[in-house]
């Protein structure tokens, strides 16, 4: 650290040996230690302004700013919703397996009998397809 | 005060993992992004500009832009503060380009129809004249200075965002304050300035 350097330092970082380089702040606060009387000198000179500078604020953003940078990101869903359309949509895909199910049953019925499904007004709505008429079977 | 040295090349990026999470749209981790980040863009577009509501508009784009980076953002190109930084200050350089006048001219008296009381009043006095002192310096200088001093950027970071080596920067200081000592001698406020 030379004279030159220490006050290059000073007058670029102020007085606040916290603001000087990483690399240089030892080296700097030594030679100061050595040189009090001509460290002292030129730190005086910044000292004011820094406080000048440290005295300049400027105040907080305001909540309607943050809502307003807040309501324009992309966000996803909250995980809630999304667990109900996922129930949502298992309750709509049962409800049409079902119907696939019934309608294909019917149809077995149907092609196994050669008569349209029964309904429940008729005495044999409660035997199986196995139960009714021979006709498909009867070679055996 | 916390004082950021440089960096070693190991180092992680504080705000990756943040960044990554508002990448993936986590509503949580964009309010604490903006809660984090916000001060520091409005303080520097306020103090690059002068004028608050332009440096709210100017929070408000980079936001815009963060929102657009941050699915994409890769850890270990730049650091996330460094390049939001680069963002607002392009912002600014936009904004002041666009001005004819004299930005000091632009600063408006303040009125307050409130009494305040004497030692409130004279801080508010010498806020207002930094304030002024700081808008009347050459750019790159008033730059220099709210990155390395306001900002809590290195002087290798700083350096790096204005793309000029260390010794520059120090110069842009140096002459930075020898121009705000002299502007608030004249002032009349500042008689405990050498």
């Amino acid at each position: 650290m030379t004279p030159e350097r220490f006050r290059t330092i000073v007058d670029a970082y102020g007085a606040d040996p916290r603001r000087w380089p990483d690399e240089e702040r030892a080296a700097a606060e030594s030679w100061a230690d050595l040189h009090r009387i001509e460290a002292d000198a030129v730190l005086a000179e910044s000292v004011s302004l820094d406080a000048w500078l440290a005295d300049h604020t400027v105040a907080p953003p305001e909540r309607e700013l943050v809502e307003r940078i807040v309501a324009a990101a992309p966000t996803r869903r909250p995980a809630k919703h999304r667990v109900r359309l996922w129930w949502q949509g298992a309750a709509y895909a049962g409800i049409g397996l079902a119907g696939g199910l019934a309608g294909a049953f019917a149809v077995s019925f149907f092609v196994l009998t050669g008569q349209p499904p029964q309904t429940h007004d008729s005495p044999s709505y409660l035997a199986s397809s196995f139960d009714g008429s021979t006709a498909d079977w009867s070679g055996e | 005060m916390d004082i950021t040295g440089p960096r070693a090349l190991s180092e992680r990026d504080p705000d990756a993992d943040l960044v990554a999470r508002v990448g993936e749209q986590d509503p949580a981790a964009v309010r604490t992004l903006v809660s984090r980040k916000l001060p520091r863009l409005l303080a520097l577009a306020t103090r690059m500009l002068g004028d608050r509501m332009e440096a709210e508009d100017v929070a408000q784009e980079a936001f815009v832009r963060i929102w657009k980076q941050a699915p994409h953002w890769k850890e270990g190109e730049a650091r996330f503060d460094t390049w939001i930084h680069r963002v607002a200050l392009n912002l600014c350089y936009d904004r002041l380009r666009g001005r004819r006048e004299d930005p000091v001219a632009d600063l408006p008296d303040e009125a307050d129809p409130q009494p305040m009381p004497d030692m409130q009043l004279e801080a508010r006095v010498r806020d207002e004249h930094v304030r002024t002192a700081l808008a009347a310096l050459p750019v790159r200088q008033r730059e220099a200075l709210v990155l390395n001093y306001y900002q809590e950027l290195s002087n290798i970071e700083a350096a790096a965002l204005m793309g000029i080596t260390v010794d520059a920067l120090e110069s842009l200081l140096a002459r930075a304050r020898r121009s705000l000592r002299a502007q608030l001698a004249d002032s009349g406020f500042s008689k405990d300035l050498p």
